[in-house]
């Protein structure tokens, strides 16, 4: 599928909470709604820390690799978008005829623009990019909140990027797959598509210098998310931390990773992913 | 995992001005663009009857699984939500504003909020402009099978049942759960069996709901509600990866004699209706996080 991210930091207006309302609320209705979308994920930094706020948990120091200095001053949550295709993601935002009305279904010109609360709900426009997704473990969701970790990577500079991919592709994250209690695991490379042209304004805030230039130093902390599903936290920290697992992870870490940090993020399934055949009818 | 106040409201579009297509990108566009927000809302799932019947994919063997069905069923619906929450008083108060819209003056209530759709989306009650009629009815739930969901659209099918009058209902239950129903859990590739047994009281799910002089109180609301309840006495929703998987297991199941009887022994009509399920907000059955969730 043709995934986007959006990562976002929210308006000074807002505490975090109030923006895991005002997205997850309005923003998504909305965007739920856009043309041909085939999923729609937002992910939510925890109100969590991984490392203060679980039970032995500050072993989550020992194997995280040169985290960068106030990271999450740069974000407060992401969005996942998921189309067929490049030409359906850029035509998501359109007035939609998806609202009954005296004379039947009607256009909502709100849904172009995805509820028109960009300005309000973020601060400059998010950091949006293409994914390359390697799907390791397929995610199945029960119907309870699961506890999900997002791992950013860096790899080191003079590491082969195809050897890297096909490595933690390989070896690296096969080895997390039969962690107990795993109820999703997929790769997203960044990749270097331009999806911002088109879908946002000429003048959006990413097409200026401040933008371009806030943008850089976030991308500069990672090139790869990896996405873990577990039922609940006490399967990630006893899986991730098995003594046999820690010791080759270790290994393998030290020698491709520059960076590798963790944060739980809280998730919300604005639009479950579809990845069957699409439809020829409203379905969501 | 927390016991939850089940809805299920059984709707028929406004066909004066949608064809069932329609009325689905209404339902689930617009209309659930509000309702998902609907205050401490713990699951929604709109369940839309598949525009391929079951019937059409069996031809002849639908007749092999099914008995006294009531005549032109999908005549009375089009779809039904199942929205869940924590009780009784958090559903009747679902429809208090929360501020989850950022303005320039932070989070505010979206007074652009409305369910306002409503009679032209569904059944609109005649000479009366602002009402449509519904079948609300709250559900007893009992999971079998959990459901798992994977990323893709997976095949629902929806079992009606009616008691054989001939059993107690207490009687009915014990050996609806013990006997009968686990044994659905032989169709290949199941991800999720969950039997709902309606709730006696018909007015359960709109008592302070609706307004007092709301269609469904109504003398003709009264007696179109009891007549569609009348119909059935319960529900299981049967998760297949697809309708193959569902149509091979029931099949199977069928050509045993002692499934045969065991239906006669405890039903006095039974059918199936496939639908295509939305997921508004996926069902969260741990207890409500102090944040604003979906």
């Amino acid at each position: 599928m043709f995934k986007v991210f959006g990562f976002v930091k929210k308006n000074n207006n807002l505490s975090h909470d109030d923006y895991r309302a005002g997205h997850a609320g309005y923003h998504n209705s909305f965007g739920r709604r856009l043309k041909n979308i085939r999923g729609y994920i937002l992910n939510v930094r925890s109100n969590r820390d991984l490392v203060k706020d679980y039970k032995n948990s500050e072993i989550i120091r020992e194997i995280s690799l040169n985290e960068p200095k106030n990271f999450d001053n740069q974000w407060n949550g992401f969005g996942q978008l998921m189309f067929d295709d490049y030409y359906d993601y850029i035509n998501a935002k359109q007035a939609t005829l998806d609202k009954a009305g005296p004379g039947g279904l009607e256009l909502d010109q709100m849904v172009a623009k995805v509820g028109d609360d960009f300005n309000h709900l973020y601060s400059g426009s998010p950091f949006q990019f293409n994914v390359d997704e390697t799907i390791i473990s397929p995610v199945i969701r029960p119907e309870k909140k699961l506890f999900k970790i997002i791992q950013f990577i860096k790899k080191k500079n003079d590491v082969n990027p195809i050897l890297y991919s096909s490595y933690l592709k390989g070896k690296y994250c096969s080895i997390f797959s039969d962690i107990k209690g795993l109820k999703g695991l997929i790769i997203n490379q960044r990749t270097s598509l331009d999806v911002m042209t088109n879908f946002f304004k000429p003048d959006a805030e990413c097409f200026s210098n401040r933008g371009i230039k806030r943008r850089e130093k976030f991308y500069d902390c990672w090139d790869t998310i990896i996405e873990y599903w577990f039922l609940n936290y006490e399967n990630f920290f006893k899986g991730r931390f098995d003594k046999k697992l820690l010791t080759y992870i270790n290994n393998f870490e030290d020698k491709y990773f520059e960076k590798s940090f963790y944060r739980e993020v809280d998730e919300t399934v604005a639009v479950m992913p579809k990845r069957n055949i699409s439809t020829d009818f409203y379905h969501r | 995992m927390n016991e939850l106040f089940k809805v299920f409201a059984f709707l028929k579009r406004n066909s004066l001005l949608l064809t069932h297509d329609e009325y689905r990108a209404g339902h689930v566009g617009f209309h659930c663009c509000n309702s998902r927000r609907l205050k401490n809302i713990r699951g929604y799932l709109v369940n839309i009857w598949s525009n391929e019947t079951l019937q059409k994919k069996m031809g002849k063997k639908y007749k092999t699984i099914s008995f006294n069905e009531p005549q032109n069923f999908l005549d009375y619906w089009d779809g039904f939500p199942e929205v869940y929450f924590d009780n009784k008083r958090d559903w009747i108060s679902a429809s208090t504003p929360e501020p989850t819209r950022a303005t320039k003056d932070g989070l505010s209530i979206d007074e652009s909020w409305t369910l306002g759709d409503g009679p032209f989306l569904f059944d609109k009650v005649e000479n009366k402009s602002d009402q449509f009629k519904s079948n609300h009815l709250k559900v007893n739930e009992r999971q079998i099978l959990p459901v798992s969901r994977p990323e893709k659209k997976i095949c629902k099918i929806i079992q009606f049942f009616k008691r054989n009058n001939s059993l107690a209902e207490k009687e009915f239950k014990n050996e609806f759960l013990k006997s009968y129903n686990k044994l659905f859990l032989n169709i290949p590739n199941i991800i999720g069996l969950t039997v709902n047994f309606q709730d006696k009281n018909i007015d359960a799910a709109v008592n302070d709901f609706f307004p007092k002089n709301a269609w469904c109180f109504s003398d003709e609301g009264k007696k179109e509600r009891k007549f569609f309840s009348e119909l059935w006495d319960g529900i299981t929703e049967i998760y297949v990866n697809n309708s193959e998987d569902f149509i091979n297991g029931v099949l199977k199941l069928s050509k045993e004699k002692s499934f045969n009887e065991l239906q006669e022994k405890l039903f006095s009509s039974l059918w199936y209706v496939e639908v295509d399920e939305n997921l508004i907000v996926l069902p969260n059955r741990k207890p409500l996080p102090d944040y604003y969730y979906r």
